[in-house]
């Protein structure tokens, strides 16, 4: 059953139904079949470098070691960014509605690898924001599914056929480059003689 | 690093670099001293001793062979450090396959399939002798973020200060028009991008900034349109 999710909107609290859509459900899909000689079903595994010892779906695990290597219980471990600030784990965002109150550029949604879509579908038709959107706005939140370390970026827009839609994003690195050319490797150019470039002797 | 042969908008043509901007790295785990912790993959159980190689060795009685005899631990391998792994296929007796055949089943979207073929591996089509044409299609940018969904992107940087001046005019170029241009590959740029052999085709779509000096020229990679499924929509019609 489709989760709801809720959103504050000025004094506004509006409940959408979220629709997954994703590429196979708009075009279909692609399944790989492997098959043996005997046009049997093959499984995927994992062989380990031992070359002998098979592992199935499911036989591997994570765990965590120090800066010395050895074994360490990740509830000792401290979650930090990557600038090494501690994070507060955030709460899930169908928790408590999500206020709608950033508006973003189109380039900052661009700066984003979209990986999850949903379409919303309100009970009641949210005609305010409905006509923001309808005009051209992006509207940019933190959203986290079950709650968790940090937040993912979640947009709202309409497409073409004035449908709203949720997108979940990952920032990327996307920056401005300049020309940063390296020097040629000179120390000054009044150390070359012109005698220099004749002296075949330097060869 | 990737490349990337492409022309501008006067026909010229360069090899230039394609780097991911993705940002696989977010959270870092520290232990009490500050210093990095980091996770590795071990070992959890073998196929051996999963829970269809019991059946098939105990039958009937696999429950009471657990709790007196742990066989399905392996107390040799659980906990071992995997590093170098190997991605496999096994038949249905869990015995490691040579030789396989691998076919591609195409499904439509209600879950039927349409075709079977023999998969195959096709090359990259980015940085062939070809280069990938400046096709003048353009696209505004406020109407290609309600169209399309951009699932990936790679940024272009030059490589020497020719290459420089040769972004830095296709970036301006678009970001005057503030509209992304359409990529395709191809004798008629009307094929997909495929960046790796074999990997998944995307529509490319390139757009062009700049701030002052600096440019910012980034090829958006799309899989699929904006737009709600057939189905869906006669649901809600109905």
């Amino acid at each position: 059953m489709p989760r709801s999710l809720e959103f504050e909107f000025g004094k506004e609290k509006l409940e959408f139904v979220m629709h997954k859509v994703d590429r196979s459900k708009l075009y279909g899909m692609k399944v790989l079949q492997v098959l043996d000689d005997n046009d049997d079903a093959c499984e995927l595994s994992t062989l380990a470098e031992d070359g002998k010892t098979l592992i199935g779906k499911g036989g591997t695990g994570i765990g965590f070691v120090d800066a010395d290597g050895n074994w360490t219980d990740k509830s000792s471990l401290t979650a930090v960014d990557l600038e090494g600030k501690e994070l507060t784990p955030v709460p899930s965002s169908f928790a408590s509605p999500i206020p709608l109150k950033q508006r973003t550029t189109t380039e900052d949604y661009l700066d984003h690898n979209i990986r999850l879509i949903y379409r919303l579908e309100a009970s009641t038709q949210p005609a305010e924001l409905l006509k923001e959107l309808n005009e051209g706005a992006i509207y940019k939140f933190p959203y986290s599914f079950r709650g968790g370390l940090e937040a993912d970026v979640g947009f709202m827009l309409t497409n073409e056929a004035q449908e709203i839609f949720f997108l979940v994003g990952d920032s990327t690195g996307v920056e401005f480059v300049g020309l940063q050319q390296v020097a040629p490797v000179l120390a000054s150019e009044e150390g070359i003689e012109d005698d220099d470039f004749m002296d075949f002797g330097m060869i | 690093m990737p490349e990337i042969n492409i022309c501008n908008s006067a026909e010229r043509d360069a090899v230039v670099n394609m780097e991911s901007v993705s940002q696989p790295l977010r959270v870092r785990w520290i232990d009490s001293k500050s210093r990095q912790a980091s996770s590795v993959r071990v070992l959890k159980s073998t196929l051996a001793h999963d829970y269809e190689s019991l059946k098939a060795e105990f039958g009937e009685d696999i429950g009471q062979s657990i709790i007196d005899g742990d066989p399905e631990v392996n107390m040799e391998l659980v906990g071992t450090v995997l590093q170098a792994t190997s991605r496999v296929f096994v038949d249905k007796e869990q015995k490691l396959v040579h030789r396989i055949q691998q076919f591609e089943l195409v499904l439509d979207p209600d879950g039927n399939q349409t075709e079977r073929r023999p998969k195959q591996v096709v090359p990259q089509n980015v940085s062939n002798e070809l280069p990938l044409r400046w096709t003048g299609k353009f696209i505004d940018k406020d109407e290609a973020v309600r169209k399309f969904v951009f699932v990936n992107k790679m940024q272009l940087t030059h490589i020497n200060g020719l290459t420089y001046d040769f972004l830095y005019g296709m970036a301006k170029e678009l970001h005057e028009k503030k509209s992304m241009m359409l990529l395709g590959g191809g004798p008629k740029s009307n094929q997909p991008l495929i960046l790796r052999r074999g990997s998944n085709p995307f529509r490319g779509f390139l757009e062009g900034r700049i701030d002052g000096d600096r440019y910012c020229l980034v090829l958006h990679l799309s899989n699929l349109e904006l737009k709600v499924p057939e189905e869906k929509k006669e649901e809600t019609e109905a």
